[in-house]
């Protein structure tokens, strides 16, 4: 048994697991007792991921899966409840896009497609191929759990990548439309909204230096936030029977950059 | 002035395939995004976008048009961001304007309105149009008589 025992023996799948804010999020959760299953779309980096958590005493697996594509979302869903026989959360966090550009400027296929497939499209099919799992996790006692991870620019829009902020802020209406619909059904439908060192910020910061010392300037904790205590830790009480109450919500978890909300 | 195409029908998630997700989110956000590309091009100053409150609110058996809904009210953030020289704003309205029943978007929305009567957006939207609203730009200005708040 886990040292804090809050998810022994659930059943996490987490999108995008295999770096930044999914990995972060996968070894909070593994660290309190689920089994996770690190969907990413490479084995190259997600095996890893759940080597090391299986390492440190934990339970995980990787499948591969592509969120770009509903069947490998379904092939992923099918794959964990075969091998575990259930499945409590559904944490979905894989994106892929964000190429700046002028709005005026922006074409669908270079600036758009790709966010629209992981933000909109693969949120809608988690929550459609997790549903009857979800459910069913209830009914064995156990709130059903599926959380979204968008962003603030969700929120207040995007000067730099416009075309971003629409494919988050659309997760959050997912969010809450299906917290309405699920609410019967006793399952919990919540976003994080992170702002934290993920790969793909510390390659930015290392671009540019003075982007980090912006963001810890305008933020009033002083810091990025971090993938797994952070970041991970809010998503485990979004998946625990802690925030069995707590449904439709937006957590914003970003040191306080963001006030707006 | 750009009205948001959401379509009315009740979908549950578990009914929303990649067919209807494309009928519901693809092509009318696609048709948002070609607008306000139009809008610039043709040089507009001053551009409204309309959509119902679902997207604030949710609604049950309705994710799919209200991630439209949200999405295209916080492009209009975006663009106001980018587009300095002219004002971008959006309007929300009662979701039964596009026949939705307002009641999917929970008890919120069937509680008694602030104010009672038929509610008509075209003043604000005339405003949002002109030299008065200059300075607004990336607003949201719900105009359904005090439904959703």
């Amino acid at each position: 048994m886990s040292a804090d025992p809050r998810l022994n023996d659930r059943v996490a799948v987490v999108t995008g697991a295999g770096q930044g804010v999914g990995e972060g999020i996968a070894r909070r959760l593994a660290a309190a007792g689920a089994v996770v299953v690190i969907a990413a779309r490479r084995a190259v980096t997600g095996e890893p991921v759940a080597e090391s958590i299986r390492a440190s005493g934990g339970r995980a697996v990787c499948i591969e899966t592509d969120v770009a594509d509903t069947s490998s979302i379904a092939d992923c869903v099918g794959e964990t409840t075969k091998r575990f026989g259930r499945l409590d959360v559904m944490v979905h966090n894989a994106f892929n896009g964000g190429i700046p550009h002028r709005l005026e400027d922006a074409v669908i296929d270079k600036h758009w497609n790709s966010m629209s497939r992981t933000a909109a499209w693969a949120s809608l099919a988690c929550a459609r191929l997790g549903e009857p799992h979800l459910a069913e996790s209830t009914r064995r006692g156990v709130g059903g759990r599926l959380i979204l991870v968008t962003s603030p620019s969700g929120v207040e829009g995007s000067a730099n990548i416009p075309l971003y902020s629409p494919a988050k802020a659309a997760q959050r209406a997912i969010a809450k439309s299906l917290a309405r619909e699920w609410g019967p059904l006793g399952i919990t439908v919540n976003c994080i909204a992170p702002v934290a060192g993920s790969p793909a910020l510390m390659t930015a910061f290392d671009r540019n230096p003075a982007l980090k010392s912006a963001i810890e300037a305008r933020t009033p904790l002083g810091r990025v936030g971090d993938i797994t205590d952070d970041i991970g830790s809010v998503a485990l009480f979004l998946a625990s029977d802690d925030s069995s109450y707590v449904t439709g919500q937006t957590i914003v978890c970003d040191g306080g950059s963001f006030l707006g909300l | 002035m750009i009205v948001v195409d959401v379509d009315p029908t009740p979908t549950p998630v578990g009914e929303l395939d990649d067919a209807a997700i494309d009928r519901l989110w693809e092509q009318p956000m696609r048709s948002v995004i070609s607008a306000l590309q139009e809008a610039h091009r043709d040089g507009r100053d001053r551009i409204v976008v309309v959509v119902p409150t679902i997207g604030q609110s949710g609604g049950a058996s309705y994710a799919a048009q209200a991630a439209l809904a949200e999405a295209a009210r916080v492009l209009v953030k975006s663009a106001a961001r980018q587009w300095s020289d002219r004002s971008v704003n959006a309007v929300v309205l009662d979701p039964s304007e596009w026949g939705v029943d307002p009641a999917v978007s929970g008890p919120v929305s069937i509680a008694p309105r602030a104010r009672s009567g038929v509610v008509d957006p075209l003043p604000l939207i005339e405003w949002l149009s002109g030299d008065g609203a200059a300075d607004v730009t990336g607003q949201t200005v719900v105009c359904d008589g005090g439904q959703w708040m």
